[in-house]
C-alpha cells in the first residue's frame, strides 16, 4: 500500500488493471499524452490499445503513419470515429473491421467509392455509419454498385449519413440499391440528392423499367428520421415523403436553390396540409437557404401554416427558414396548436413581429430552443415575452437588427441559458452588464458579432475575474470599437475560453495576441491560454510579430488559426511547417466546424450532443462497457 | 450490525445494508457465519473511515435510509466535496475501493483522475503526480515524435 512517503509513485504503482481504468476515461490524446510520460504507463497504453472499446479522433486529422499503431488488431472495438483528411483508399484495412457497430468517418475526400463497398463486406453487425465528404476530391468516384455494396452488406444497419453528393448516381439503379437496404435503417441523412431522386424512390408506383403489374414493395419501411439537402424541396416531394413512409418522427428537409423555382418544382400551401399525415411527427425543419440566390418559399402563405399546424399538435420542434409570407398568424398558430412544442427555429422571418409572442406565457408552452434569425420587425417586447421561458436553453436573435438593451434585460432572468447568439444586434456595453450576474456565470457560448455599438468596455461589464466562468466560446468579430485593451482585459479574467473569434476587428493587433498566448487560466497549466481556436482573420494590426507568439510554446491547445494569408505570407508558411497539427486558415473561411448554419439535423445532434455533455457532466461511460474493459483488464495481466 | 477491523487495528461499526455496498464484504459474510468482526487487512484505519463514510451516503434507499436520502444533485455535490483529496489519499483510496469492490466509488475516484490529467502535456501531468521520467534519451525522442501531436 502506498504510505505517504511513497505517494510520489503511487501513480505508477497502481495494479495495471486501474491504471486501464483510469485511462479508458480519457480521450486519446490524453491517452497519449500520459504515455508519453514514463514507461510503465507507456506499455499500460499501448495494452489499453488492444481492448479499447471507443476510439474517437476528429479534432485532429493523422496520416496513416501515426494512426496505424493507434489501431492494432482489437476485436473489442466497437465505436471508431477518425478524421480522415489525411488518409486514402490504402488506410481502409486499418479503419473497416468486423467488430464495429459505429463507424463515424470524416474529411474522406481521397477515398473513393471502394470504402462503402469494404464496409458493406466487412462490418456485418455495424449499426451506425457516418461518411463525410467521400470522393469529394478530383479523379475519386463513387459509383452505384458501391452504394449497393454497402447497403446489402450492413444488414444491422439503424443510423446512415452519406455526407457526401450523391445526385449523380445514375437514376434507373437508386430506387433498386434502396431496396436492399436493412428494414432497420430508422434515421437516414443525405448531404446532397435531387428531389426528383427522391421522389422515385419512395414512390410506391412502378419504375420506368419495370412490369406495370408488379409493385414495388415499400422501400425504408422503418425510417423514422430523414435529413436531407435537396435542389428544390417540391410539393411532390413533401407529398411522396409523408404518404411513403409511415413511421417518419423527424422530417429535414433543406434546399438551395440556383434559380428561381417554377410553380411546379416549389413547395406550395398544398403539399403543407399532407405532412405528418401518419400522425407520428414529432420535429420538422423546412429550409430554403440563401446560397446560391436570394429565395424564398413565396408560394407558401397563412393558409398553408393553418392547414399545416391543424395536423401537428404533437409536434416538439419546428424550424422554417424562409418563409417569408407567413405572418403573424401563422406563426402565432403553431405556438398555440402545438402544446409541447419545446424547439422553435425561424429565419427570415420577414413578417414576424411581437404580436406572436405576446401571450405566450398563457400557453402551457415550455421552450428550450429559440432561433429567430433575421426577423427584423422583433423589438424588445418579443424577447421580454419569450424570457417567461425559464428553461431556455438557447436563444439566437441573430440580425434582428432592432434589438436593443432592454432585450437583454429580460435574458438576464434566464438562468439555464447555455447559447446566446447576438449578432447584429442594437445592444450597448450597458446592455452586456444585465448577464454579468447570472447569466454569464451558465452560458457556454456567447456571440455579438457585428454588434457595432460595443467597445471595450463589454469585456468588463460581462466577466468578473471573481466569479466561475463556463464560458468556452466567444465570438467578438466585427467590432470595430473592440481594442487590444479589450482583450488584455479578458486575458487577465481568466475565463476559460476554447473558441475566440475576432474577425475584421481593425483595432486588434500584436499585443492582443500576446496577451492571449500569456493568458493564465489555471495554476495547472505552465504556458497559459486553453485556446484551441483563434479567428484572427482580418483583423487591422496584426504584423509579423504576432507570429512569433503563435509559435510553440504558446497556445499549446490551438487546433485552428485564422490569419490573414496574403499578408506575412512567409511566416503563415513558417507556421504552418512547424506546426503541423494546426489547421491555418488564410482565405477568410469560417474556423472549425460551423455550428449554427449547418442542417437543421446536424444543428439539433450538436446542440444535443453539446447539452448533454453540460448537463450530465462528461460521458458517462457504459456499466457495460467499463466491466468488459475491467474483465479484459484483468485477462492481460 | 456488522463490524470491520482496519490494518492498524481501528474498528468501524455499520449497518448490514451498507456494509453490502463493499461487494467484498458482503461475500465474506454470505461465507462467514457467526465471525462478528470481519478483518480488513489491506486498508488503513483513516482510508476505511472515509470509504464507509461515502457508502453510508450511498447506500441504496430502504424505509430507514430513506431518511437521510438526499437527491441526484445534492449527491452530485457531496461527491463533489468527498474527492477533494490529497493525492495520497486518492491513491489509497483507489486500491481499498478496488479491494473492496465498490464499483461506484471506483468509478469516481478513476474519474476524478482522468480529469485531472484530461487535456495536459506529458510535462504537466509528470509534475501533477511525481512521475518520474525513465526513458531513455532514444525512447523520448521516439515517444515524442510519434504523439507531439497529442499535446502539440
Amino acid at each position: 500500500m502506498a504510505t505517504s512517503e511513497a505517494a510520489g509513485e503511487a501513480f505508477e504503482q497502481l495494479p495495471a488493471a486501474l491504471l486501464a481504468t483510469i485511462m479508458t476515461k480519457l480521450d486519446v490524446s490524453s491517452m497519449r499524452s500520459l504515455a508519453s510520460t514514463c514507461t510503465v504507463l507507456r506499455s499500460c497504453a499501448s495494452q489499453i490499445l488492444h481492448f479499447l472499446p471507443n476510439f474517437h479522433l476528429l479534432d485532429v486529422a493523422l496520416s496513416i503513419n501515426f494512426l496505424r499503431p493507434l489501431l492494432p488488431p482489437n476485436p473489442y472495438l466497437r465505436s471508431l470515429k477518425v478524421d480522415c483528411s489525411k488518409l486514402d483508399d490504402s488506410s481502409i484495412e486499418d479503419l473497416v473491421r468486423p467488430s464495429l457497430h459505429d463507424l463515424s468517418l470524416h474529411n474522406c475526400s481521397d477515398f473513393s467509392g471502394k470504402l462503402l463497398s469494404q464496409i458493406g463486406g466487412q462490418c456485418k453487425d455495424l449499426r451506425s455509419l457516418y461518411l463525410g465528404c467521400v470522393a469529394d476530391k478530383r479523379g475519386r468516384a463513387v459509383h452505384i454498385s458501391n452504394l449497393e455494396e454497402l447497403l446489402r452488406g450492413c444488414t444491422e444497419l439503424k443510423t446512415l449519413s452519406l455526407m457526401f453528393d450523391i445526385s449523380l448516381f445514375p437514376r434507373y439503379n437508386f430506387a433498386r440499391a434502396w431496396s436492399s437496404a436493412s428494414e432497420n435503417l430508422t434515421s437516414l441523412e443525405i448531404g446532397y440528392v435531387s428531389s426528383v431522386m427522391v421522389t422515385e424512390l419512395l414512390s410506391p408506383n412502378v419504375g420506368p423499367n419495370q412490369r406495370p403489374d408488379l409493385l414495388r414493395p415499400p422501400i425504408l419501411p422503418g425510417l423514422q428520421r430523414l435529413c436531407l439537402s435537396v435542389d428544390y424541396i417540391t410539393d411532390t416531394m413533401v407529398e411522396t415523403i409523408s404518404k411513403g413512409l409511415i413511421n417518419l418522427t423527424h422530417l429535414d428537409l433543406r434546399d438551395a436553390p440556383i434559380i428561381e423555382p417554377r410553380v411546379s418544382f416549389d413547395l406550395t400551401n398544398a403539399s403543407l396540409q399532407q405532412i405528418n399525415q401518419h400522425g407520428k411527427l414529432k420535429h420538422l425543419s423546412l429550409v430554403r437557404s440563401q446560397e446560391f440566390l436570394i429565395t424564398y418559399f413565396k408560394r407558401v402563405n397563412d393558409l398553408g401554416i393553418l392547414l399545416m399546424a391543424d395536423r401537428c399538435s404533437s409536434m416538439e420542434s419546428i424550424c422554417l427558414g424562409g418563409f417569408c409570407r407567413v405572418t403573424d398568424s401563422g406563426f402565432k398558430t403553431i405556438l398555440h396548436s402545438c402544446s409541447t412544442l419545446y424547439k422553435l427555429r425561424v429565419s427570415h422571418g420577414m413578417l414576424l413581429t411581437n404580436l406572436v409572442f405576446l401571450d405566450i406565457s398563457a400557453t402551457s408552452l415550455s421552450l428550450t430552443h429559440v432561433s429567430l434569425r433575421w426577423c427584423n420587425l422583433l423589438r424588445n417586447q418579443a424577447v421580454i415575452s419569450l424570457a417567461s421561458n425559464l428553461d431556455l436553453r438557447v436563444l439566437d436573435l441573430r440580425d434582428c437588427r432592432n434589438l436593443r438593451d432592454e432585450a437583454l434585460q429580460a435574458i438576464s432572468t434566464l438562468h439555464k441559458l447555455k447559447i446566446l447568439l447576438l449578432d447584429g444586434t442594437d445592444i450597448t456595453d450597458a446592455g452586456l452588464t444585465y448577464l454579468r450576474e447570472r447569466v454569464i456565470g451558465s452560458l457556454v457560448s456567447l456571440s455579438v458579432r457585428g454588434c457595432k455599438r460595443l467597445t471595450d468596455k463589454c469585456i468588463s461589464a460581462l466577466f468578473d475575474p471573481s466569479s466561475k466562468q463556463e464560458l468556452q466560446e466567444l465570438d467578438l468579430s466585427n467590432l470595430p470599437n473592440l481594442s487590444d485593451n479589450g482583450i488584455f482585459s479578458l486575458a487577465k479574467s481568466r475565463v476559460p475560453i476554447l473558441e475566440l473569434r475576432m474577425r475584421q476587428c481593425p483595432l486588434i493587433g500584436d499585443i492582443s495576441v500576446m496577451a492571449l498566448a500569456s493568458m493564465q487560466v489555471d495554476d495547472d497549466r505552465s504556458h497559459g491560454s486553453s485556446l484551441r481556436v483563434l479567428d484572427l482573420y482580418n483583423c487591422g494590426g496584426i504584423t509579423s510579430l504576432s507570429f512569433r507568439w503563435l509559435k510553440k510554446p504558446y497556445f499549446p491547445r490551438l487546433r485552428w488559426l485564422g490569419v490573414t494569408g496574403s499578408l506575412n505570407r512567409d511566416m503563415v508558411d513558417a507556421l504552418a511547417r512547424s506546426r503541423p497539427f494546426l489547421h491555418v486558415a488564410g482565405h477568410g473561411e469560417e474556423l472549425g466546424t460551423d455550428h449554427w448554419d449547418g442542417l437543421c439535423m446536424h444543428d439539433n445532434e450538436e446542440l444535443d450532443e453539446l447539452e448533454q455533455w453540460l448537463l450530465e457532466g462528461e460521458d458517462d461511460s457504459d456499466d457495460e462497457e467499463m466491466e468488459d474493459v475491467e474483465n479484459n483488464g484483468e485477462m492481460v495481466e | 450490525m456488522i463490524t470491520l477491523r482496519s490494518s492498524d487495528g481501528e474498528t468501524f461499526d455499520l449497518d448490514e445494508v451498507v456494509a453490502v455496498e463493499l461487494q467484498t464484504i458482503k461475500n465474506m459474510m454470505e461465507d462467514r457465519c457467526a465471525e462478528s468482526v470481519i478483518p480488513v487487512p489491506n486498508v488503513e484505519g483513516k482510508i476505511l473511515a472515509k470509504v464507509i463514510e461515502y457508502c453510508k451516503k450511498h447506500v441504496k434507499s430502504t424505509a430507514k435510509a430513506e431518511e437521510h436520502a438526499l437527491s441526484d444533485a445534492d449527491l452530485k455535490a457531496w461527491d463533489s466535496d468527498f474527492i477533494k483529496l490529497d493525492q495520497a489519499t486518492l491513491f489509497d483510496l483507489i486500491m481499498a475501493a478496488n479491494y473492496l469492490d465498490i464499483k461506484s466509488l471506483l468509478d469516481l475516484l478513476c474519474q476524478t483522475v482522468a480529469d485531472m490529467i484530461k487535456g495536459k502535456s506529458p510535462e504537466e501531468i509528470r509534475k501533477i503526480f511525481n512521475i518520474k521520467n525513465d526513458f531513455t534519451p532514444e525512447e523520448e525522442k521516439e515517444i515524442r515524435r510519434e504523439n507531439q501531436w497529442a499535446f502539440e
